[in-house]
């Protein structure tokens, strides 16, 4: 298997964009083939969620290709859910690794706000199980509040814990001038003030709106090349060393222990371990926070802290900038947004500019491993990754 | 007649699912089909439970309760709930009923109440 570099980075601001479907696509993969550059590449990954059902196109690979001029380039869209930018990276991971490609444009997009508010919500509730789960109204900010009050039983997680993880991505954000949310929040306002219960009404029991990441459309890419090719475009050298990606049951009600992530749990422990990397090695992880206690879930399942002790690091502050594992230092899928398709990318966007060392005031000191988690499904479809910067 | 959900046990190794899936998941041998339909039982335990208020687009309440229930066979199976003030743990009983409406289709699944 050959060495995968990323030589390019691009991303759009993530809000709520008037511009065409390609158009996002072709902004960020401008900025990354830019970044990179390069005019011509071998390969295309559009990973996207919605273009079917939101924006009434298909084939949008096809559409993002010729915008770009990179024809007669091969193009395909991916579309895994949340973790579709995740599975694009692998596929254009796997393309060059295997030598069949050496420079591979990997894009991620969505545009989930040309439609309402009811519907963004329907079309996202569409991964859930048709017949078990999706017929009965459920959201993934259901889902997510029933996972929740699990965890509050058995590991004794508060909405204070939750509130924490929100104040601390989205005024992370402010750090991050492509994140959407632009705006301070502190757990007086969300929680404490006697306004707080009109400020942050439950959106799903015990799930508060300030728990929930904002609806966003936006566009992330990067370019991914053998180290042939990295070496002649003389971009500082960050490697792709691990990739781990693991499923589990469609119907969440039909996982043995309610309270596990195994399919996280898996696909961190393959790329650690096809990384030759422990999770105690990583400088800074992007995890899947769409909701807040995914957030801390997810940072025992990939091995940062033990099984049920995510919600004493983060009260520790051991997840924030400057603490033991940064985690989201931009924001995360909170403060940034989380168009569906582009954010497992956005997340290796985030990893590359810190392992750069062009995060600015969110850079974490001397990062040197990276670590992202797109997590899609409630938890059925989990890609994760492990970057190196090699000196 | 009382319209019931159905749960499939595999005929080979009596493994039970619900939902339907094509391959058993202990055994993984089973052929087209070869699952018979045994009717979900309809009391149980709530596990988990949520009230939602941004609902999905075609529902016409403000709120809508929902769960995971723990059947009386031990498995389980999400629902919506028709109870005010719902605990972990506490027993409740199913109904079928009509849980989605669609411009040209009624979707029909379990309603948990208080038991």
């Amino acid at each position: 298997m050959r060495d995968v570099y990323v030589a390019g980075i691009g991303i759009t601001t993530f809000t709520r964009l008037e511009f065409a479907l390609s158009e996002i696509a072709s902004y960020a993969s401008m900025m990354a083939l830019k970044d990179a550059g390069i005019t011509e590449v071998d390969q295309v990954y559009v990973a996207n969620m919605g273009a079917a059902r939101v924006n009434h196109q298909t084939a949008l690979a096809s559409a993002v290709v010729d915008s770009l001029s990179l024809t007669p380039a091969g193009a395909a869209s991916i579309e895994n859910g949340p973790a579709s930018g995740g599975s694009a990276i692998k596929a254009g991971f796997q393309a060059v690794a295997s030598g069949m490609d050496d420079v591979v444009l990997v894009v991620g997009v969505e545009r989930m706000r040309e439609v309402n508010g009811l519907e963004a919500t329907d079309f996202v509730a569409t991964l859930t199980h048709p017949i078990a789960e999706y017929i009965y109204g459920v959201t993934l900010p259901a889902h997510a509040a029933m996972f929740t009050r699990l965890y509050m039983d058995k590991y004794g997680v508060t909405e204070r814990h939750l509130a924490m993880v929100g104040v601390k991505n989205q005024n992370a954000a402010l750090n991050n001038v492509w994140a959407h949310l632009q705006q301070e929040i502190s757990l007086e306002g969300i929680l404490d003030s006697p306004e707080a219960m009109t400020n942050n009404p439950y959106v799903a029991e015990p799930l508060r709106f300030f728990d929930a990441c904002p609806v966003s459309d936006g566009g992330a890419a990067i370019i991914l090349v053998s180290k042939e090719k990295a070496k002649e475009l003389g971009r500082p050298l960050i490697k792709i060393t691990g990739v781990g990606q693991a499923t589990d049951t469609h119907a969440v009600h039909e996982r043995e222990e309610p309270t596990d992530l195994l399919a996280v749990r898996k696909a961190a422990a393959d790329a650690f371990a096809m990384a030759g990397l422990t999770p105690q090695d990583v400088d800074v992880a992007e995890l899947h926070d769409a909701f807040t206690i995914l957030e801390i879930v997810e940072s025992e399942e990939v091995g940062f802290f033990p099984k049920g002790e995510g919600h004493i690091a983060l009260e520790k502050g051991e997840t924030a900038l400057g603490g033991k594992i940064p985690i989201n230092v931009g924001g995360g899928l909170k403060g940034r947004g989380h168009p569906v398709g582009a954010t497992g990318v956005a997340q290796a966007w985030e990893i590359v500019t810190q392992l750069r060392g062009d995060g600015g005031k969110r850079q974490v000191d001397g990062a040197r491993v990276g670590f992202t988690c797109n997590f899609g499904g409630f938890g059925n479809n989990v890609v994760c990754l492990t970057f190196e910067k090699e000196a | 007649m009382a319209r019931e959900i159905y749960a499939y046990r595999c005929r080979l190794c009596d493994t039970m699912h619900y939902p339907f899936r094509m391959v058993c998941k202990n055994c993984k041998k089973n052929d087209f089909f070869e699952f018979d339909t045994v009717p979900l039982p309809k009391d149980g335990t709530l596990l988990t439970f949520t009230r939602v208020y941004n609902l999905p687009a075609q529902y016409e309440v403000a709120t809508l309760g929902l769960g995971i229930v723990e059947l009386e066979n031990g498995m389980r199976m999400l629902g919506q709930l028709e109870i005010d003030d719902p605990k972990a743990g506490m027993a409740v009983k199913g109904s079928v009923e009509v849980v989605r409406k669609e411009t040209y289709d009624d979707f029909y699944g379990m309603v948990f109440r208080s038991a």
